[in-house]
């Protein structure tokens, strides 16, 4: 049936189409806190490489300045209670925060996904076994569960992320459960399965793909928790071993000294908060960008 | 309220606290005899000296019989002796730490829901003022900051700021006096342990209210000719606690496990102390028993939390 041209040009014009990475991009673009987060998360992470190849002092080297100077041209940021500068382990500290918020959720991804997508697609006794062992590890704090984790392991930077991510896999693999169990019933991937295509062709190509704005946030937010909990436990003594700083074990040296040099502790403190608000940012942008409920 | 299938199910589930408590020192027992070095290695005891420490303590016996042994006397409530200070049992000294942690954590919770919910309703009363503003950047930084950096910066404002400019009149001073401190001492701590929860706390009563506040009966009470506060707190206020009420198992469980640190930053006696002081000394006796304590701790709370539900919604039954 032809149409007349004049009744197609006064249809109304069709919402220009956008794909959905796009127009997340867009909607993040206008979200002014989840810019300044990320703006500020570049900078942690220029001056994290930059100390890998310079920081104004040994991060280790005890005695570059007088114990308890505060701030001066020297020591920008202060000397802490052995001597070193705080500038330069603030710098390193940074490094190893990001290597473990970063790292803890590579392995939270490695795990949790294929369990989640194992379980959701496949169903039957695997998701069984696997729902038992998630509300199994949701019924134990899982501080306490990470904290006699390093402690049986003994501290360093690998055992940390690996305590972390066992206390956190569960999340990830109960959403991508869930996402998969709404995806596999859709059309496209009946499609697939009729064309001969084999599950891991499946869950991999297509129902993963689907998937991946709630598994990006959801990672997002995993990135400060795990943070947070490498504080806790340098703070607690329990994180990377020295001289290697932490944000939380320098937080936990400065504490003794906080009526005579308060810096030593704010430093850190602030540096861990700021960070950790900015992933919070972040995420949040992100959720409104990519969770397809809040579309319009 | 509390029917005879109430008790049955809390008797079900102070068997499965058992077994859970069980479970974690179990684990950490065969955990920490796997680890090198002990309380004993650092006293340089030698020959029969440290033979015969060994013995007292039964170390030198297979670990299967340790096993036994330390499951038997659990059972008891016997968790052994202490390694660095010989023939104090263990035991006692947990069992006061979890009730002084408790104390902290349940004053915290009371913090976290109280000024959690204030914030909120505020919030949403005022929504869209400055008020709002105000609040609602309080509680995205709150929940944003670990609860030890929290501390630190109360200290430097209570303890040391404020000594500075009222020259030392008015300011709070860092201690525990007696067992179970005073309220002079116990509030700064628990407002650290409970600041980050009553972020969460205002963030959700915040939107519950908001959320509420557009429903018709709320329409029909104003209608009515009812006074604000009325509507405000027997209308709106009860149905808004009710997703605050399914996030008190996960604050309580925020508020054990931030009370590790926070009590070692205010110097309180109570479990995290202990675990900080027994890991640094490598007495592994005590560091069994504290983890038992925390599992404990975690399952009586999570019963209490569960049972509160039944009081304050009337549809839940057990």
């Amino acid at each position: 049936m032809a149409t007349p041209a004049t009744i197609v040009a006064s249809q109304p014009i069709a919402p220009e189409q956008a794909s959905l990475w796009s127009d997340a991009w867009r909607k993040l673009r206008r979200n002014r806190l989840a810019l300044a987060g990320a703006i500020y998360l570049t900078f942690v992470v220029a001056v994290a490489l930059t100390a890998l190849v310079y920081t104004p002092y040994p991060m280790a080297k005890v005695g570059v300045g007088i114990p308890y100077t505060g701030p001066s041209p020297e020591h920008l940021l202060g000397v802490d209670t052995i001597g070193r500068d705080v500038l330069s382990r603030l710098m390193v500290g940074a490094q190893v925060s990001l290597l473990v918020g970063v790292g803890t959720q590579l392995v939270v991804l490695a795990i949790g996904v294929p369990i989640g997508l194992g379980a959701g697609y496949f169903r039957g006794w695997f998701d069984q076994v696997m729902t038992f062992v998630i509300n199994l590890f949701y019924g134990v704090p899982n501080l306490l569960v990470a904290l006699i984790l390093v402690f049986l392991l003994g501290p360093s930077l690998t055992n940390i992320i690996v305590a972390i991510a066992s206390t956190g896999w569960m999340d990830m693999a109960r959403l991508v459960r869930g996402q998969t169990l709404s995806l596999r019933e859709r059309d496209f991937i009946e499609a697939s399965r009729a064309s001969g295509a084999r599950p891991a062709k499946i869950l991999f190509g297509h129902v993963l793909p689907n998937a991946l704005g709630p598994i990006i946030v959801q990672a997002t937010f995993g990135v400060p928790a795990a943070i947070l909990f490498e504080a806790f436990m340098s703070f607690l003594g329990l994180g990377v071993p020295p001289p290697m700083p932490s944000w939380g074990s320098m937080a936990a040296d400065g504490i003794v000294a906080i009526r005579i040099a308060a810096y030593m502790v704010v430093a850190p403190a602030l540096a861990l908060s700021l960070t950790l608000m900015a992933f919070n940012f972040v995420g949040d942008g992100l959720r409104d960008a990519l969770d397809p409920r809040q579309r319009r | 309220m509390f029917t005879r299938g109430t008790l049955i199910y809390i008797g079900q589930r102070l068997v499965l606290i058992t077994l859970a408590v069980l479970g974690v020192s179990s684990l950490v027992f065969v955990g920490v005899h796997r680890l090198p070095g002990d309380a004993l290695f650092s006293e340089h005891l030698h020959g029969t000296q440290y033979e015969l420490t060994l013995h007292h303590y039964g170390l030198d016996r297979p670990l299967w019989q340790q096993y036994v042994t330390f499951l038997w006397n659990m059972l008891h409530g016997d968790l052994g002796e202490s390694l660095v200070n010989r023939g104090v049992p263990i035991t006692p000294i947990v069992a006061r730490e979890m009730s002084v942690s408790a104390e902290v954590g349940m004053v915290a919770l009371i913090v976290t829901v109280g000024l959690g919910m204030s914030f909120g309703v505020i919030a949403a009363l005022r929504q869209n003022t400055w008020i709002d503003y105000v609040l609602s950047t309080t509680s995205v930084i709150g929940y944003s900051m670990p609860n030890f950096v929290i501390a630190t910066f109360l200290i430097l404002v209570f303890g040391v700021w404020l000594e500075n400019v009222t020259q030392g009149n008015f300011f709070y001073q860092i201690g525990w006096p007696g067992r179970y401190g005073s309220i002079g001492a116990i509030w700064l701590p628990a407002f650290a342990l409970g600041f980050p929860s009553a972020s969460i706390v205002a963030r959700m009563t915040r939107a519950s209210m908001l959320e509420i506040l557009q429903q018709d009966f709320i329409r029909t009470a104003r209608a009515k000719g009812l006074p604000t506060a009325t509507i405000t707190i027997r209308h709106a206020l009860r149905n808004a606690l009710i997703p605050v009420v399914t996030v008190l198992g996960p604050l309580a469980m925020a508020i054990i496990t931030g009370g590790v640190v926070v009590e070692n930053i205010f110097g309180i006696p109570g479990l995290g102390k202990e675990f900080a002081t027994s890991i640094l000394n490598r007495d592994y006796n005590v560091v069994i028993g504290v983890f038992t304590g925390y599992a404990a701790l975690v399952g009586l709370t999570n019963l209490g939390v569960d049972l509160l539900y039944v009081v304050i919604d009337p549809r839940i039954r057990y």
